[in-house]
Formats: structure tokens, sequence, C-alpha cells
């Protein structure tokens, strides 16, 4: 019987979200300021 | 040497598509790594931070190297648009290795237990950090671009030749990280599933790239030209 | 290459010359590394840590610092008296003119790490004796390799808003692999630890010193150019 691997899922929801929310607002921002710049 | 508006727009608009394709990239990321790669028996569903650090922090090595070799270009040509991807690259970069960052002290306190270590690879995140930053705190401050563009290569090139010297220093000084487990000459040791996840999650990471930097560069180009003839009236409004 | 040597050497004379006529720039230099030695001994706990086990760190966050500020002047006077406009038009090649900047920027920062060494044996109580030797050699090889960078950094540094501070966030990162190598190198020798402890950190100081004086060099000249 191998061990019972460690009740960790927390931490990898954090960086889950954390990953996540980096990426879109990154890419929401980016999306914004290029709108501006070209004009449309 | 300045592009033109019509390729700044054709370029953001690009930029946008491959920008929205890589982004459902990563939800299929999210989902194989959360649902088709077995947990890890040590480390447990922390291991899975994995899939998401590890192309980050590739990703924005590569990016660093990248502008490096762009900006000795750069130097020799003088080709505007080298300078405008190398800056679009930097910010790219900059907000992987946020990524990285963030990720990796959340990786380290359940498996080491502490946030933080000076590994020689975790100290090289934060450095390629400081890189970034200094790198875009250098542009942000000289007004004169043929100047930005000289100054910042020369930082970009210097940068690159930093990396290496900071993580052997830093080996020198400590080591705690996990021996590398993928590039090793013989046979990998992760198992196929993760394998194949962390390979397909450094492809949408190189298409993220690739998509956010033809946005940035498109914008780029299109803030120079606004001010540099904003009043002369020679870029179109929204047509 | 000898003609490049003297242009070098007579730029470098001019620029401490005229460091020597003004001597403020140099004093302030120094009292600012003492100062730093004193801030190090007093944000430490004297009865958690003895003086002598943080002397490796204090001496070298004095020499980095005392780099920093000295690094920052360096381009500023030339600046001020516009100075560098005639040296650009006067035939000098550029890797002249980085050489001999670099050889005055050495002498300073020499000079003021010169001054703060015996302050340091003072106030930290250090028993040099054996290790005089090697810490010179130490100080020596990573001070070339940090004022080769920031001899870079200042010239770009000074023509830029917030020189102050851009020089310092450009320049602390690459202090850091010479600073790890000598630092160690350092606390070895104080121990007086065998020759085969060092020979790794004495490797990477000779490395970055090669690397960095030969980019920089080859990189000047697209600092200089207009």
């Amino acid at each position: 019987m191998p061990p019972e691997p460690p009740a960790n899922g927390g931490y990898m929801t954090a960086a889950y979200i954390v990953a996540a929310v980096i990426y879109l607002g990154y890419s929401f921002l980016l999306w914004r300021r290029s709108r501006r710049a070209i004009g449309g | 040497m300045t592009p033109s508006f019509a390729s700044a727009r054709a370029a953001v608009r690009r930029g946008r598509i491959v920008t929205a394709a890589a982004l459902a990239g990563m939800a299929v990321v999210y989902l194989l790594a959360l649902r088709y790669t077995p947990v890890e028996a040590h480390q447990g569903l922390a291991q899975k931070i994995f899939y998401l650090h590890v192309p980050a922090a590739w990703t924005a090595l590569l990016i660093f190297s990248l502008m490096g070799i762009v900006s000795v270009i750069f130097l020799w040509l003088h080709d505007e648009r080298l300078d405008l991807f190398a800056e679009a690259s930097a910010e790219v970069g900059l907000m992987f290795s946020a990524i990285m960052l963030t990720t990796g002290p959340i990786w380290a306190k359940p498996i080491w237990g502490t946030w933080w270590q000076w590994d020689p690879r975790l100290t090289l995140t934060l450095f390629l950090f400081f890189l970034y930053v200094g790198y875009l705190a250098l542009r942000s401050s000289i007004h004169d671009p043929l100047e930005r563009g000289r100054f910042s290569a020369v930082v970009a090139i210097l940068g690159m030749l930093l990396v290496p010297f900071i993580h052997l220093s830093v080996y020198l000084f400590r080591t705690l990280h996990p021996k590398p487990v993928v590039l090793k000459p013989s046979a990998p040791s992760l198992p196929p599933e993760m394998l194949r996840t962390l390979l397909v999650a450094f492809g949408v990471c190189l298409a993220l790239y690739l998509g956010l930097v033809m946005m940035r560069y498109g914008a780029g180009v299109a803030e120079r030209l606004r001010d540099a003839g904003g009043e002369a009236g020679e870029v179109p409004d929204a047509a | 290459m000898g003609r490049a040597l003297r242009l070098a050497l007579a730029i470098a004379g001019k620029d401490l010359r005229a460091e020597l006529r003004s001597r403020t720039a140099f004093l302030s230099a120094v009292v600012f590394a003492a100062l730093v030695l004193v801030i190090v001994n007093f944000a430490r706990d004297p009865t958690a840590l003895p003086a002598l086990a943080l002397a490796p760190s204090a001496l070298w966050i004095t020499f980095a610092f005392g780099a920093v500020v000295a690094l920052n002047r360096a381009f500023a006077v030339e600046r001020e008296h516009a100075a560098l406009d005639g040296l650009l038009l006067a035939p000098v090649p550029r890797e002249a003119l980085y050489l001999g900047k670099l050889l005055a920027n050495l002498a300073f920062v020499g000079t003021v790490e010169a001054v703060a060494l015996p302050l340091f044996v003072l106030f930290f109580d250090v028993p040099l004796g054996h290790a005089l030797g090697g810490l010179l050699m130490v100080t020596a090889l990573a001070t070339v390799g940090f004022v080769a960078v920031g001899t870079i950094f200042s010239a770009m540094a000074v023509r830029t808003r917030f020189a102050e501070l851009l020089l310092p966030v450009l320049l602390l990162p690459f202090m850091v692999p010479p600073i790890i190598g000598a630092a160690g190198l350092t606390s070895r020798l104080l121990d007086g630890r065998p020759w085969s402890e060092m020979h790794g950190m004495l490797r990477l100081l000779v490395l970055y010193d090669i690397v960095f004086v030969t980019l920089s060099t080859l990189l000047f000249p697209a600092v200089m150019d207009e």
C-alpha cells in the first residue's frame, strides 16, 4: 500500500486562481490599451 | 523606419485572435492538469502547480534570451521594429515572471515547508523579475526613442549574460531545488500523462506570448506614431 | 592598442585630477561608507550576534553601496559641465573612452574601499593578519567586475530622469554574483579555511570579470553614439 498523498489541494487551488487572474487580467488590460491605440 | 499605422492595426487584430485561442488553450491545460494527470503520491495535489509554474518559468527565461538576441541584432541593424518587439516582449515576459514568482512560493510552502528558499532556480526567477522591471524602468525614463532603443538593448544583452552567473553563484551559495526531471539524457522519469500535459502547457504559453506580444507590438507602434506625428494629422482616426 | 591605452590613461588622469581638486565627492563617499559600517553594526542584536559573525556581510554591504554612490557621480560631473560633448567630438575611440572611465572609477572606488577597510577592521575588531593578502585580491577581483558594469550603466543613467534611483535598480542585480563570491571568500579567509574550499568562487569572480569587462567595452559605443 503506498502512503496516502498529503492533503494540500488548497495550495493548488490558490495557485491556479492566481495564475488565471494574472493571465486574464493582463490580456484584458492589453486588449483595452491596444483598442485605444489603434482606435477600433 | 517606423512601421505604418495599418501594419500596427493588423498586428493588434492578429494578436487578439491568437491571444483568444491561447487563452482557450489555457483552459484546456487547466482541465488536463486537474482531470487527466494522476495525483503524485508524495506531493499530493500541490504537485499540479508544476503545470503552471514550470512552463511560465521556461517561457519567461526564453523571452529574456530572445530579447537579448534581438537587441544584439538591433544594435547592428538599427531597425526600429526590433526595438519595439523587444519592448513588447519585456512587458509580456514580466507577466510570465509574475506567474512564476507567485506560483513558486505557493508550491514551495506545502512541499519544502517554507514560502521561500534561496535555491538557484527560485532565486533566478526573482532576478529575471528584477531584470524585466529594470529594463522597463529604464525605457520609461528616456524620452528620445533612438536613445531608449540603444540603452535598453545594452541592458538586455548584459542581462542575458547575467542570468547564468546568477544561477552559478547561487548554486555555490547553497542548493535545495528538486533535480531536473525532464531534460535528462536518459528517458524522462515523469509519467507520460504528466509529461504530455507539461508540453501542452508550454506550447500554450508560447502561443499566449505570441498573441500578447503582437497586441503589445501593434499598440506600441500606434502609440509611437501618434506621439511623433499626432499634430500633423498623419494618423487616421478610427475609420 | 598602445595609443588607445595612452588615451585611456589620459582620460582617467583628467578625471582623477578634477576629483582631487574638488575633493567633496571623494570625502562624501568615504564618510558614506563609514556610515554604512556604523548602521550595519547597530542594526544587529549584540546579545545574539557577535560583531565578527557579521563582518563579511558588513564589509560587502559597505563596498556595494559605496560603489553605487561613487558611480552615481562618475558621469554626472561631465554632464554638468557638458564636458562629455567635448570628449565625444575629440578623435578618441569609444573603447578608449570606456577604459579611461573604467580606470578612473576603479581608482575612485578602490580608494574609498582602501579607507573603508581599516575602519572595518577597527569597528568589527577583525583579526586580519594572515588574510590580508587574500582579501585584497578578492576585493580587487570583485570590484573590477561590478565597476565594469557600473561604468556603462552610470553613463546611461545620467541621461535619464531619476538617475540616482535608476542606477542602483539596474546595477544591484549585477552586483549579486561578485558579492556572493567575494563575501563567501571573505568569511572563508577570515576563518582560515583551506584553498580547496575557495577555488570555485575564485573562478566565478575571474570569469565574471572577463565576460563583463569585454562585453562592456564592446557595448559602450552604443551608449555614446549620437
